[in-house]
């Protein structure tokens, strides 16, 4: 019997997907969202992980990035 | 979501676009048959004026002898063309019987023309004599006050509330209609350029009054104006002599409320004397009706960028200044200098705000400086347009798709089965033959559902 999965599909590089699954691994279990490590560059997370996702990337990249003060 | 882009449309397309009615009553002013057969195509115009003494109804089959093959296409624009605005009747009253398409000359358009040809046209006010008027401003002078007024009123547009002082004359309730589409109202952050406004930005000028002028028009029926009485005024100003004075008392009570609304615009520039007062229209107004999109009056450029993403702009204007802080940082201003730098997070702000990297390199391009125009180098720097999309994909890097994730097939057969259905419905989005796992988009699930269920 086929078994199927409502989720998120998501499509990314490398060193995004691997930023990804860390933050999945420092949540803890009842949290985690990943369902599947399709492969090195797609995964396939829970429904509502998407927005909480772009959240934390815009975050990270302010952090990594440096503006002059006015 | 697709949004609704600014289409700088001709004055015609607003003229056909009348209701019949206003349509016919609009003809009556012979200024505007004129203006209207000035806009035609060549050979719609060549057509009216053929037609212009004859009365009788020219059968389409006898129209269509006079154009080579080749010519077809060009032919038929015309000919739509022409009953688009209402020039041309089609089929006119005890001729469609014969089942023939024929096409007659508007009589009251006819009838005005030919007494146009004949006798020419006569504005119905004089200028004024310079006695009574004294000192005129000159074109230079009247050319900057427009210039002026109108700047200041799209900073107005663009940053409502930050000016406390108002310069223009236009009621709130009014500066809302222009703002709609091109603003968006956001509480708390304040008004916020949108991806259209600063697309309106982009236009030149010409552009960007059509713009306006068009949202003055369609929101005149709430005022209480008819629109057709607007439009006539606008086309038949736009016959009058640059920096003439025309004296205010020959207008009626619509015309004088619009004379200072369009005064607020630019379009003209009011004057008082001892006893009279009086109206110049500038060249913001006689160019209103003259084909908007081949306008070739482009503006000197201003902005140098260089390669280490500096970027100069030379121009006192504080308009210039605040599109500028739309994607750059600005770092300082000196009287005739504006100096900034785009840097990634300004660049990151203009992303939030919806203005694509195509558009802000093209901003910087078309108005760039005379002296790196002529260069033969690219007007801006080809690291600078490369880091710019750069920066732009690098907030694209995740992907998101709602999909559904299917596995344990039963069978090779049946996982390939339903590889092959989903792919051709466009939805198969990731495959893993070995492990026989899939994701597919989730607009189909459905479909595949009933596929796997038939399957069984």
């Amino acid at each position: 019997m086929v078994n199927a999965t409502k989720g998120q599909f998501i499509t990314c590089d490398i060193p995004m997907a691997q930023f990804i699954i860390n933050m999945n691994s420092t949540l803890p279990a009842s949290q985690k969202f990943i369902i599947h490590v399709l492969d090195n560059t797609h995964l396939f997370v829970q429904p509502h992980a998407a927005e909480m996702i772009r959240s934390a990337i815009s975050e990270f990249r302010d952090k990594i990035s440096y503006e002059k003060p006015a | 979501m697709p949004q609704v882009k600014i289409i700088a449309k001709n004055f015609m397309d607003m003229v056909a676009a009348l209701p019949t009615l206003k349509l016919d009553k609009l003809y009556e002013n012979t200024f505007i048959c004129e203006a209207v057969l000035r806009s035609l195509p060549p050979l719609a115009k060549k057509y009216a004026l053929q037609l212009l003494y004859i009365e009788e109804p020219v059968t389409a089959k006898s129209m269509e002898e006079w154009v080579l093959p080749d010519g077809f296409s060009k032919h038929r624009v015309a000919i739509d063309r022409l009953i688009q605005l209402r020039v041309f009747i089609e089929n006119p009253d005890g001729f469609s019987r014969k089942k023939e398409t024929s096409y007659k000359l508007n009589p009251r358009f006819q009838v005005n023309l030919q007494n146009y040809t004949a006798h020419g046209g006569v504005l119905p006010r004089e200028s004024m004599s310079s006695s009574i008027t004294v000192r005129l401003p000159t074109a230079e002078e009247l050319d900057s006050y427009a210039l002026e007024q109108w700047e200041s009123f799209l900073l107005q547009l663009i940053s409502s509330g930050q000016i406390e002082k108002t310069t223009t004359s236009f009621s709130p309730s009014m500066m809302r209609i222009f703002q709609q589409g091109l603003v968006s109202q956001r509480d708390r952050e304040g008004p916020r350029l949108t991806e259209s406004g600063f697309q309106f930005l982009l236009m030149d000028t010409n552009a960007q009054l059509w713009y306006i002028i068009r949202e003055y028009i369609i929101n005149s029926e709430d005022r209480g104006v008819d629109s057709a009485d607007l439009i006539s005024f606008l086309l038949e100003l736009s016959f009058h002599a640059t920096g003439q004075a025309y004296n205010t008392s020959t207008l009626d009570e619509v015309q004088r409320s619009a004379v200072k609304d369009l005064a607020d615009l630019g379009l003209i520039k009011l004057q008082q004397g001892r006893k009279e007062s009086w109206f110049i229209p500038t060249k913001l107004a006689t160019n209103l009706s003259v084909s908007l999109s081949d306008s070739s009056s482009r503006k000197e450029g201003y902005v140098v960028v260089e390669t280490n993403f500096r970027l100069y702009a030379y121009s006192t204007s504080k308009l210039h200044c605040e599109i500028l802080r739309l994607f750059a940082r600005i770092e300082y201003q000196l009287p005739n200098l504006i100096v900034g730098a785009i840097t990634k997070e300004s660049l990151y702000t203009a992303f939030e705000n919806g203005i694509s990297s195509e558009q802000i390199i093209s901003f910087l391009q078309q108005n760039a400086h005379p002296r790196v125009c002529d260069r033969a180098a690219p007007s801006v720097p080809e690291n600078v347009t490369e880091q710019i999309r750069l920066w732009e994909s690098d907030l694209n890097r995740v992907e998101v798709t709602p999909a559904n994730f299917y596995d344990e097939f039963p069978s090779k057969d049946v996982f390939e089965g339903a590889c092959d259905y989903a792919r051709d419905n466009g939805g198969l989005l990731w495959e893993d033959s070995k492990r026989m796992r899939l994701v597919v988009k989730a607009e189909i699930h459905t479909l595949m559902r009933d596929y796997l269920h038939r399957q069984k």
